[in-house]
């Protein structure tokens, strides 16, 4: 994706306009790089994990992750970034009869906060124009191939909220505790084009 | 009328292509301008629909070419101008050296 | 302002191809969905994008039938609509 222009340009650029924006006191020196540390130490899929595993092995708490999933994740210590920037989380079980797959077609919304980054083909143009027409082929690409019979509903961020799917727990795992569940969790499956 | 960036639905793309333990970013300069432009929303230098309305004016060859970061570097420059907070020939400058660059270097 | 919805009303989202920034994707534009909830209350996108403040107004997941917005498929797609790109058109049968 970033190969194929010239990168070392842009780097330039951007330290340049990053020293000038200190240098005019529009941010303090020393701030992104904290920033950056912030970024990459907050969300991670392992968040999503946790709360899928929580589901998995809580009924009551999967309704309330259901109902009102920022009140439900603040039970793990999570949150969508708290405070002014709290966005909505919008979670979305599958189910035998239902499967769900979230893009954001306008632009590229994620529960950052929550879970970190999303995956450049999330922000891909193909990703985003396809899924919403075909998800069956974007789900077969992603080796994904779901009975005829299931229904697939895609949410397109669109808005205000996020959006994190609740993949249905694997067979044969009665016997796993909730980290060993959390293990089997992909960010994928957070997203929808995986099962779990 | 409809902006490049509202593609839900069109037809004629690749395939999906997925990146095997992708990193979170792929470059030093991709965080940066990320938590750049964090800072600049907080700020209120410009807010969210804003930086998005941005990138949406892109030329549509332009935001196809570009990849996802270089659609940020492209609206945050267009912000920074608009709002007044740098100079268009500080935003397109490198080094203070070479302030002046061609389109080659685009 | 006109009512707020409620799940199960069906609505017909707007036509209009604004000139800018707009939340309304084209693919579900003049289509009709089924409100499934109501997702908080934001000032409108577009009055944000011009550095308007903008009312607070209702904001909605909105389910339409793949095939009602592409001609085929036997999916649904659910986006999120605030209240000033639906019109009502009553209440679903189902």
């Amino acid at each position: 994706m970033s190969g194929h222009h010239p990168s070392a340009a842009i780097a330039e650029r951007v330290r340049h306009i990053e020293s000038l924006l200190e240098r005019h006191g529009v941010i303090a020196p020393g701030e992104v790089d904290r920033r950056i540390d912030d970024l990459l130490a907050g969300g991670t899929p392992l968040n999503g994990a946790r709360i899928v595993a929580r589901a998995w092995t809580d009924p009551a708490f999967r309704e309330r992750l259901l109902t009102d999933a920022n009140s439900a994740i603040r039970e793990l210590a999570l949150s969508m970034g708290g405070g002014a920037s709290e966005l909505r989380l919008k979670v979305v079980a599958n189910t035998a009869e239902e499967h769900h797959v979230v893009v954001c077609t306008l632009c590229s919304c994620y529960p950052t906060a929550l879970l970190g980054p999303s995956p450049s083909w999330y922000k891909s143009d193909a990703y985003r124009a396809r899924v919403v027409r075909d998800p069956r082929g974007i789900l077969a690409e992603f080796g994904v191939d779901l009975p005829a019979d299931v229904r697939i509903t895609v949410w397109d961020a669109s808005a205000e909220s996020r959006y994190m799917v609740l993949p249905r727990r694997p067979e044969g795992t009665d016997g796993l505790d909730e980290a060993e569940l959390a293990a089997l969790v992909t960010r994928t499956g957070l997203i929808g084009t995986a099962l779990v | 009328m409809s902006r490049i960036n509202d593609i839900g639905g069109m037809v004629g793309f690749s395939a999906v292509v997925v990146e095997p333990d992708e990193p979170p970013f792929h470059a030093d300069w991709e965080a940066h301008l990320h938590a750049l432009n964090a800072l600049l929303i907080r700020q209120g230098v410009y807010n969210r629909d804003e930086f998005r309305d941005a990138i949406e004016r892109m030329p549509p060859a332009e935001y196809l070419a570009a990849s996802y970061y270089e659609r940020w570097f492209a609206a945050v420059s267009t912000l920074l101008v608009e709002k007044g907070v740098l100079t268009p020939d500080e935003v397109a400058g490198g080094q203070d050296a070479t302030a002046q660059r061609g389109p080659a270097d685009e | 302002m006109s009512e707020s919805f409620s799940p199960g009303d069906r609505v017909r989202t707007r036509t209009l191809d604004p000139a800018g920034h707009t939340r309304l994707p084209r693919y579900a534009r003049g289509a009709v969905g089924e409100i499934v909830e109501r997702a908080g209350d934001h000032p409108l996108a577009e009055d944000r994008a011009r550095g308007l403040p903008g009312e607070p107004q209702p904001v909605y997941h909105v389910r339409f039938r793949a095939g009602d917005l592409f001609g085929s498929g036997d999916h649904a797609v659910t986006v999120e609509l605030w209240q000033d790109y639906l019109e009502p058109l009553g209440t679903a049968a189902r």
